[in-house]
């Protein structure tokens, strides 16, 4: 098995990645490389192991097989403390709802990581309203979720995921909630959010329109890949 | 699909509402057992007295119209610190053996010279020499059995007589005394306090438990309200649902109160343990608290239903929650108000039903202040935080102080009964002391001037038989009385040397027994004043002029109103009606010199300033065991309760705690919010519950220091808010393994 050199290699790699639930396979030996910047939908039916190989990719979830290398930097071997540190830092996560924290404001989840990450009260909250501002949420800074829209949930929740600059946005349905003009709206400032960060995005979906529009296409069935596309 | 069948169905398919069920029918279970054991004291205090009334220590009914048959006498003595009753009887009248009926478990009525004795009295007297024990009784012919004794190691021994040789204190009899049982009083209290103190944490558990799920519950019922169905319907199926769990933890608890039943009899109460058999509670209240527990499970059920009857889409969405309002702080206040009323109140009258009903009142009013700080606790975290953690337990308590209080109601609960109780044991373990003039080992017995000097005489022949140096003698007592305010005062004086006062007595006369002989007192007094007399009602003589009175600075407080007079200064004529022989002694020689003074006391009771002490710390043991084992168990059930609702809390939030996560957060950064989150309420509310107990002990003392003592205060006073907090921590703890739980759960599984 070759390494990859990150000098000019991708980002993020996985090699042979193989994942089972007892004697059902979700990934079956995948390959596959993301560039810097690269934006690649995963897509496929339910059930095909696109979750799984995104959650495996991300180090959520540990390989049965395989090997992962962020940036030159073989990943999965590494423990469940130091995978998270590589999470909070390197990656950057939009799920299918937000899933931001209720009790805290838009700018207190967009600060979060900052906050996490042993930042100062002052300049994290300063940086979540920066990010707020650049995903066109100015004066939704004191909301909390429940008081947002759907998609400006999901531009929250897209801050949230840029605001410590990742190498890697991990993106699960992110707009499966939202309406098809939303979803639309959202992915756009998904999209050009990461390029202004040089950020790879990595987006699982269901959504064939969606996955049309995004520079590279994955397709995923029984745990293998069936086909690449790009753009 | 009928209310019941869904209640199963949603049980056998959900794993979280089937933990939330598990946990409520264990909540009710343990609400269900310690009502139980705590309802049953006050009977098990009854069956106990009622197996003892033929020992006749708490017999006044004399005057029976059948002739009497019996001469009957009881009194206490002592072995090493024990105490030992003593039942002397004689047939009389012409009466025959055979026509005395016989309490259950005495095998036979004892001849002149014989001894019936319970098992623990026999182990004692086959330990040890006749001089130390046996002699005190007459042969030992037969055992009392069980049925006979107040609890099973009672010493107690019936001794048989002939009538001439009984104590003065026998009464006639028709027979052995019987009649109605009363309850202990202080263990009835006890157990009321202990039912508040121990039920709300148990309700608190059952609530927290019931919570686990609730909001998973509210958007099904939701959803079932907006598919069609009717109020009632969706009433029905909680019905159904609590009804399973409650039902089925009410009829847990009856199963497992035996257990608890049998746990109980090993706790000693005024002296002994108990036999299984005591904790006998009537079908029908049994029944009641089996039935009442559950029900009350079920209504709180149904009532937390009133937000999806009314607006089912508010249940399926989010909804804004209304801020408290300061005014629920005057809850507190005006609480102690009327318990402050009270209990003035009570000082002067007696009465002891409004204190109830305003401590009562303070129990209430946490639960109405007690959200309120939580939130302006919240509100302050929200303000000042530094650490996100801060920030996420903060609003959190901001959002939800109901919730968030829940969780350390019981403990809340918990510290204020144990502040309460902390604050009132070392006062009354401070106001301990007390007793007779004499020193602590030196036994007396108190007889008449008519039987005093065989007494003495026969005391000391046994003692001279076992080999003592000591004697034993008469010190009689007389009255100085003069008029007062057009009324009569009267002081009490032992007659006897200053030499023997200052060897037997805890006046503290040294240095003082130089002097003339004369009057010994703790203050100055005017002879020419008083009058002698040999007993209260009697006009006595003047006491001679000139007599000297010797003030001594006396060791003890309590002794300030005794005087000693000196033999010679007792005028002819007056002759002592009431005298006390006393013996010193020492700890080798103490149970022989008390078989000594035994016999020729003939069934009076010997006593000592020593076991006098011995009792009162027996009954403050007492206190200080049901304390600790109530706090222990409201404890333990508080901390249960914090613990379901810190589960509880993350299972509410696991969608987001799982996303947080899975994002890198560790596990440590949101425990630490979620054991902020558990320990600041509980950290305000059981400071606030300690200087509410504290002031309530204090409340409560002054009602019964009629001498100004004061409170008592020890550093142990802190000890219930340490724990409390340490306990919320303890209980908060369970959110690691349950947000590694989360963590391990696919994310979308919802």
């Amino acid at each position: 098995m070759d390494t990859p050199q990150w000098t000019n290699g991708p980002v993020l790699s996985g090699r042979g990645l193989t994942k089972h639930y007892g004697s059902q396979y979700a990934l079956a030996g995948i390959d596959i490389d993301i560039m810097a910047g690269d934006a690649v939908a995963i897509v496929g039916p339910s059930g095909s192991g696109k979750t799984s190989l995104l959650h495996v990719l991300a180090g959520i979830l540990r390989a049965d097989a395989g090997t992962i290398h962020l940036a030159g930097q073989r990943i999965d071997h590494l423990g469940e403390k130091k995978r998270s540190e590589l999470r909070r830092t390197e990656f950057g996560f939009v799920f299918q709802s937000g899933m931001l924290v209720a009790e805290l404001s838009a700018e207190e989840n967009v600060a979060l990581p900052s906050l996490l990450a042993g930042l100062g009260r002052k300049e994290s909250i300063e940086a979540g309203r920066q990010w707020l501002a650049r995903l066109g949420l100015t004066g939704k800074e004191k909301r909390r979720p429940g008081e947002l829209s759907g998609g400006e949930a999901q531009r929250v929740a897209i801050a949230r995921a840029l605001t410590h600059r990742p190498k890697v946005i991990f993106a699960d349905e992110p707009t499966g909630a939202l309406d098809t003009r939303t979803g639309r709206d959202t992915m756009d400032a998904l999209l050009g959010a990461a390029q202004e960060t040089g950020a790879a995005v990595l987006v699982v979906t269901h959504d064939r329109e969606l996955a049309e529009s995004m520079p590279k296409t994955v397709a995923i069935r029984d745990g293998l890949i069936a086909t690449r596309l790009a753009a | 699909m009928n209310s019941l069948q869904l209640a199963l169905r949603v049980l056998k398919i959900d794993r979280r509402t089937r933990t939330s069920a598990i946990l409520t029918a264990v909540g009710v279970a343990v609400a269900t057992g310690l009502v139980l054991l705590l309802a049953t004291l006050p009977y098990a205090t009854v069956n106990r007295e009622a197996r003892a009334l033929w020992q006749g220590e708490n017999y006044y009914s004399r005057n029976s119209e059948a002739p009497a048959s019996l001469m009957f006498a009881t009194t206490h003595d002592y072995f090493d610190g024990k105490q030992l009753t003593r039942v002397d009887v004689a047939l009389t009248g012409g009466a025959a053996a055979s026509t005395i009926k016989l309490p259950p478990g005495v095998p036979q009525l004892p001849g002149p010279g014989e001894t019936i004795v319970s098992p623990a009295l026999g182990r004692l007297l086959q330990a040890n020499s006749p001089a130390q024990l046996g002699d005190r009784f007459g042969k030992p012919v037969g055992a009392l059995g069980e049925d006979a004794l107040r609890y099973p190691e009672q010493l107690i021994a019936l001794v048989g007589h002939n009538a001439d040789a009984m104590p003065e204190t026998a009464y006639p009899i028709s027979g052995f005394p019987s009649g109605q049982a009363r309850p202990d009083g202080l263990l009835m209290l006890l157990s009321w306090v202990g039912i508040i103190v121990l039920l709300v944490p148990s309700l608190v558990l059952v609530a927290s438990s019931a919570r686990l799920t609730a909001a998973r519950r509210e958007r099904r019922l939701a959803a079932i309200r907006l598919a069609g169905a009717t109020p009632g319907q969706v009433t029905n199926m909680v019905a159904a649902e609590t009804t399973l769990s409650a039902g089925i933890g009410a009829l847990l608890g009856l199963a497992l109160s035996p257990a608890l039943f049998g746990l109980a009899t090993f706790v000693p109460w005024a002296g002994g343990t108990w036999l299984a058999s005591d904790f006998a509670l009537p079908v029908g209240l049994t029944v009641f608290i089996v039935l009442a527990i559950p029900v009350l499970v079920i209504l709180a059920g149904v009532l937390g239903l009133r937000r999806v009857l009314k607006n089912p889409l508010f249940a399926t969405g989010g909804h804004t929650k209304k801020p408290l309002h300061w005014w629920r702080l005057l809850a507190l206040p005006a609480a102690g108000l009327f318990f402050l009323v009270a209990v003035l109140t009570a000082k002067d009258s007696g009465g002891i039903t409004m204190v109830m009903a305003g401590l009562f009142l303070l129990v209430g009013s946490a639960a109405i202040v007690g959200p309120w700080v939580t939130s302006a606790v919240g509100g302050t975290f929200v303000r000042a935080w530094r650490r996100p953690s801060a920030l996420l337990a903060g609003r959190r308590l901001r959002d939800d102080p109901k919730g968030a209080y829940r969780a350390s109601a019981g403990i809340v609960l918990a510290v204020f009964a144990g502040s309460m109780a902390l604050t009132l044991l070392p006062t009354f373990e401070s106001m301990a002391g007390g007793g007779r003039s004499f020193q602590d080992p030196v036994l007396y017995v108190d007889t008449d001037a008519k039987h005093a000097p065989n007494l003495v005489s026969q005391a000391n022949e046994a003692l001279a038989r076992y080999g003592q140096s000591e004697h034993a003698v008469g010190v009689g007592q007389v009255y100085l009385t003069k008029s007062e305010n057009g009324g009569k005062y009267a002081v009490r004086a032992l007659v006897m040397t200053c030499a023997d006062a200052a060897k037997l007595t805890r006046f503290g006369f040294d240095g003082l027994c130089s002097g003339a002989p004369g009057i010994y007192a703790g203050q100055p007094l005017d002879p020419a004043e008083y009058r002698i007399a040999g007993e209260y009602d009697q006009a006595g003589l003047p006491l001679p002029p000139n007599t000297p009175v010797h003030v001594a600075a006396y060791h003890d407080s309590d002794l300030s109103s005794s005087l000693v007079i000196d033999p010679s200064i007792v005028p002819a004529g007056i002759v002592p009606q009431r005298v006390t022989v006393v013996a010193p002694t020492t700890d080798a020689n103490r149970e022989i010199v008390r078989t000594a003074l035994a016999g020729p006391a003939a069934g009076e009771e010997i006593g000592s300033r020593d076991q006098y002490l011995f009792n009162q710390q027996t009954e403050l043991g007492d206190l200080r065991r049901v304390t600790v084992i109530g706090l222990i168990a409201a404890g333990i059930l508080a901390g249960c309760s914090a613990a379901v609702a810190t589960a509880g809390s993350v299972m509410d939030r696991r969608k987001t705690f799982g996303a947080l996560m899975a994002a890198g957060t560790p596990v440590r950064v949101l425990a630490r919010a979620l054991r902020m989150e558990a320990a600041l309420p509980a950290l305000v509310a059981t400071i606030g519950a300690g200087i509410v107990g504290v002031l309530v002990g204090v409340g409560l003392f002054s009602m019964v220091d009629d001498r100004n003592m004061g409170i008592m205060l020890s550093p142990w006073i802190l000890a219930p808010v340490v724990l409390g907090v340490g306990v919320a921590l303890l209980g908060a703890s369970v959110c690691t393994p349950a947000l590694k739980r989360v963590q391990a759960e696919p994310l979308a599984d919802e």
